[in-house]
């Protein structure tokens, strides 16, 4: 970490560490809690987005890192702590961490702050795991067990134009024949700020789950202050890899609208895009994190840092499963019975 | 009359018992669909990829009640393949719907 970030991280008080205080959203010094606001430099513009051209000239380079950067030997992450390193453990799977020199990464662009201290976060992931249905007797305990960080995750907004023509067909039965149907149409679709996992250890259905009202709006330049006391994922992956893995779910949004511009359900679509207007940012997250095993299986239940939406990975009781569906297979037979017993159609 | 019951009535615990065990899948893609609908973010690639397949439950509930509805006319009227007779017409009507559903889904 260069000096001066080591130095802007101390107290000017008494010179201890301060890390970020999310209730206060301020550097507190963890000796004497002084606290004091983050100074930005004027002209920093957080909701700066950058275009990008695939067949243009490279402009998306990695650099060199100066921070220490902490990396997993079990999963391969690496996390970097600003200040202190709190912990030896890996945030994403409680894996051991070890430290490197450097590491190449990309710049950050902007991030949200926590808002949120750990206990709330731990309470919720608390009533988030009571709330499963299903769910073995004793996760609760488990749960218990687990270790909970905070960590900034890196992700990236997209922003892009897609002009498309699309080719789909139905089925409409007709004189008790199924008659195939063909449709087709122009349409254009604006995706702004999409949202997307620049971790492998985010899915998103886990973003899906927590990351319900993210707003630009409230994005903050980049300063190393936010990250202190916390643990934070560097940018790794390149735009054309991020622009890759969300390829999937760009695919499913685009055939969600298609259907919904021909206005029923298709049983086949095909469509060619033209993409234009691609901007991206590079931003950091706030999430809290409990890792737990349940059956010697790693699992995480996430919590935002922001306004503590909670989603995870749960296990389910297979007996519990088994006796809903008896009550559920209960109910219908019963109608099924006194359905036929009425002597009814 | 109680010994005409006993047929119908062992059916239905069979049936009772094959769809309890053919539901464990639709009842794990139940509390899925269920999670989703108060956990996830509307229209998100989430929400679609854990909503789609839902018909899978009404297939199911449906199969059950039908199978259902033959043994309820069976233990009525003591007659099984009279019961299975009636229940051709059932049967269309909710291939028909089955149809349906599995096209919206």
């Amino acid at each position: 970490m260069p000096e001066a970030v080591q130095s802007e991280l101390q107290c000017p008080s008494c010179g201890g560490q301060c890390a970020f205080d999310p209730s206060q959203g301020a550097l507190r010094c963890t000796s004497c809690g002084n606290a004091r606001k983050i100074e930005h430099l004027d002209g920093d513009d957080a909701a700066q987005e950058l275009d990008y051209c695939p067949k243009g000239p490279g402009t998306d380079v990695p650099v060199l890192a100066k921070a220490r950067t902490h990396h997993c030997q079990t999963c391969g992450g690496a996390v970097v702590f600003a200040g202190q390193a709190l912990s030896e453990r890996c945030a994403y799977c409680d894996g051991p961490v070890v430290l490197s020199e450097g590491d190449e990464g990309y710049r950050t662009m902007a991030l949200i702050p926590f808002q949120l201290r750990e206990g709330f976060a731990w309470e919720q992931a608390q009533r988030w795991i009571k709330g499963r249905w299903a769910a073995p007797n004793d996760l609760a305990a488990e749960v218990e067990k687990g270790r909970m960080a905070g960590i900034y995750v890196p992700f990236f907004t997209f922003d892009s134009r897609e002009a498309l023509q699309y080719w789909g067909t139905y089925t409409v039965r007709r004189n008790k024949k199924t008659i195939t149907r063909r449709v087709s149409g122009s349409m254009q679709i604006d995706f702004d700020d999409l949202l997307v996992p620049a971790s492998p250890h985010i899915t998103p259905l886990i973003r899906d789950g927590v990351l319900h009202d993210f707003r630009p709006d409230t994005l903050r330049p980049y300063h190393p202050g936010y990250l202190a006391g916390f643990a934070a994922e560097r940018h790794h992956l390149s735009v054309a890899a991020g622009l890759a893995a969300n390829a999937d779910d760009k695919d499913l949004l685009i055939r969600n609208r298609i259907e919904g511009h021909a206005g029923r359900k298709l049983a086949s679509i095909r469509y060619q895009t033209d993409t234009s207007g691609l901007r991206y940012r590079r931003i950091l997250l706030p999430v809290w994190i409990v890792h737990y095993t349940y059956d010697g299986k790693p699992m995480k239940v996430v919590v935002c840092g922001l306004r503590g939406q909670t989603y995870g990975e749960r296990p389910f009781s297979g007996m519990k499963l088994l006796a809903m569906s008896a009550a559920l297979s209960a109910a219908a037979l019963g109608l099924g019975i006194a359905w036929g017993a009425l002597g009814l159609l | 009359m109680q010994v005409d019951l006993i047929a119908p009535a062992l059916a239905a615990l069979a049936a009772l018992a094959f769809g309890s065990l053919i539901g464990y899948g639709p009842t794990r893609k139940l509390i899925a669909v269920k999670e989703a609908h108060h956990e996830l973010k509307r229209g998100s690639a989430g929400f679609l990829r854990q909503v789609g397949g839902w018909s899978v439950i009404a297939l199911w509930l449906m199969a059950v009640w039908f199978a259902g509805t033959i043994i309820g006319d069976w233990g009525a009227t003591g007659d099984l393949a009279g019961a299975l007779d009636r229940a051709w017409l059932r049967l269309r009507i909710l291939l028909e719907i089955a149809a349906a559903l599995a096209d919206s889904d």
